[in-house]
């Protein structure tokens, strides 16, 4: 393999020659300036951008709820050559989609410039994941985003508590307490016009030292001109309701559980399930007795039986933090 | 002060919107001194817009060429009525970093109308937390004005 190393700078050669990718690739590593095509940009290549050198080590993945599936070409792991730092590199990739809701739709997109904005907006806020966006050589809006060290929210929480009585009992008002800076994040956003645009349980990153959650990827966004907030609004009530239940329950989950099954079942009706998706159990009073009737009736605000919805962020934030404050 | 007679009429392509228009020339048409302002406002284009090569100006165009076919519509929904030209006005709107609902009540405000009429269709729950509601708006900002929210079965 002959690689011309008069293309990098000198004082990261010895970095390079000695890397571990180097190894294992086949071909020289081709040096990458114009990150438009990145689905040509593979293992071993360095993305030059903003004077930095980045090798690529690997591939980050669309882990949804526990299953690791797809590689996200556009997403690469990186290493700075020039001090060895780990970073995950965003590229430029414009994706557009309907998401179905029932019969209705909701067109959804990936927006680089909101990232951006997001991450300028959000600097250093522990709430939040940190990084910055340089251009590449054709303009391209390259996001370098600092790697969490924790694990996503439904994984941690699922290792908290023997039982759910348990884990309420225990670890419940910490959570909420811990979720309550996450809704400030959120409202931070829209107070300054800027939407999160995934909001799910696996896009809040638990850190494992200080236990802090952290909101991460925001590069996704959706067209709904008279409620912009609505969405990220909707995917708050799903994370609480993780929260509170420990995990999700459908109608399957109920009918299986050694506590609950047919009996439980049979209470269950329409109106206490997800507005949106109706699968979801909101009403966890229903499942759950000892949940306080405070939490049950934030719930509800996002189930089928509401005659009331939240309007705002702020009203979310107030109705969580007076129940927080109750328990 | 919102002047009573001043009617803001929130006008768009659909038939609901048509019914409203139609509700208002028979009740109030011919009533003097009633004015009435035919309002038409369009949100900022979908994000693929632009990534399909389209313009800020093209979008605009098309905006402006519908909202003229409503106003025309509209005009002649009055007219058979028996509503004077020379007292309906037009206004077209662009709400841009706003809501629709947010536009409709700073034109209101703007221009002192003291009845805002909109037509309402029924919808599902869900739609309604996903797309929001511009009559519901309205009726939780009526306080200094009246709102006039015409239900589509009323026809």
């Amino acid at each position: 393999m002959i690689i011309d190393w008069n293309l990098y700078p000198k004082e990261i050669v010895p970095r390079l020659k000695a890397h571990r990718v180097m190894k294992s690739v086949r071909k020289p590593p081709r040096l990458v300036t114009d990150t438009s095509d990145f689905t040509s940009i593979t293992y071993g290549d360095i993305i030059h951008v903003d004077g930095r050198y980045f090798i690529i080590v690997g591939h980050t993945r669309e882990g949804r709820f526990g299953i690791d599936s797809q590689i996200k070409p556009w997403v690469p792991k990186v290493q700075d050559l020039m001090n060895g730092e780990r970073f995950i590199i965003k590229l430029v990739f414009h994706e557009t989609y309907d998401l179905k809701i029932g019969e209705l739709k909701v067109t959804c997109f990936r927006s680089p410039e909101k990232e951006a904005r997001v991450l300028e907006l959000v600097g250093n806020n522990p709430y939040f994941m940190h990084g910055c966006s340089v251009l590449d050589e054709v303009d391209n809006l390259v996001r370098i985003l600092d790697i969490i060290d924790g694990r996503r929210l439904d994984n941690h929480i699922a290792k908290l508590g023997a039982s759910h009585e348990e884990y309420v009992a225990e670890h419940l008002k910490e959570m909420l307490v811990r979720f309550l800076t996450s809704v400030a994040g959120i409202r931070l956003l829209h107070d300054n016009g800027l939407k999160h645009g995934d909001i799910r349980r696996d896009h809040i990153f638990v850190e494992r030292e200080s236990g802090t959650f952290r909101w991460i990827d925001f590069d996704y966004d959706f067209y709904v001109p008279e409620r912009p907030y609505a969405m990220d609004l909707f995917g708050l009530g799903n994370v609480l309701l993780f929260i509170l239940g420990k995990q999700n329950f459908r109608v399957g989950d109920v009918v299986n559980h050694p506590d609950m099954g047919e009996k439980i079942m049979k209470t269950i009706n329409t109106n206490d399930l997800s507005l949106l998706a109706q699968d979801r159990i909101f009403n966890l009073k229903k499942l759950f007795p000892y949940i306080p009737d405070s939490l049950n009736n934030i719930l509800l605000h996002f189930s089928v039986g509401t005659q009331v919805f939240y309007n705002s962020v702020a009203e979310f934030q107030d109705e969580l933090q007076q129940a927080v404050d109750t328990l | 002060m919102a002047v009573r007679e001043k009617l803001l009429i929130a006008v768009d392509e659909t038939e609901t919107s048509m019914h409203a228009l139609h509700y208002v020339a028979q009740i109030a048409g011919c009533m003097e001194p009633m004015t009435i302002c035919l309002l038409h406002i369009y949100p900022e284009p979908p994000p693929d817009f632009y990534l399909k090569g389209g313009t800020l100006a093209s979008y605009k165009e098309n905006q402006n060429a519908k909202a003229e076919r409503v106003f025309s519509q509209a005009m002649i929904i009055l007219e058979k009525a028996g509503v004077n030209k020379a007292r309906v006005s037009t206004d077209n709107r662009f709400a841009e970093g706003k809501t629709i609902s947010e536009e409709l009540l700073a034109v209101r405000s703007e221009g002192d109308f003291g009845t805002v009429v909109v037509g309402k269709r029924g919808v599902s729950r869900t739609e309604e937390f996903l797309f929001g509601s511009i009559s519901n708006a309205l009726a939780q900002h009526s306080t200094s004005f009246t709102t006039w929210i015409v239900g589509s079965d009323d026809h």
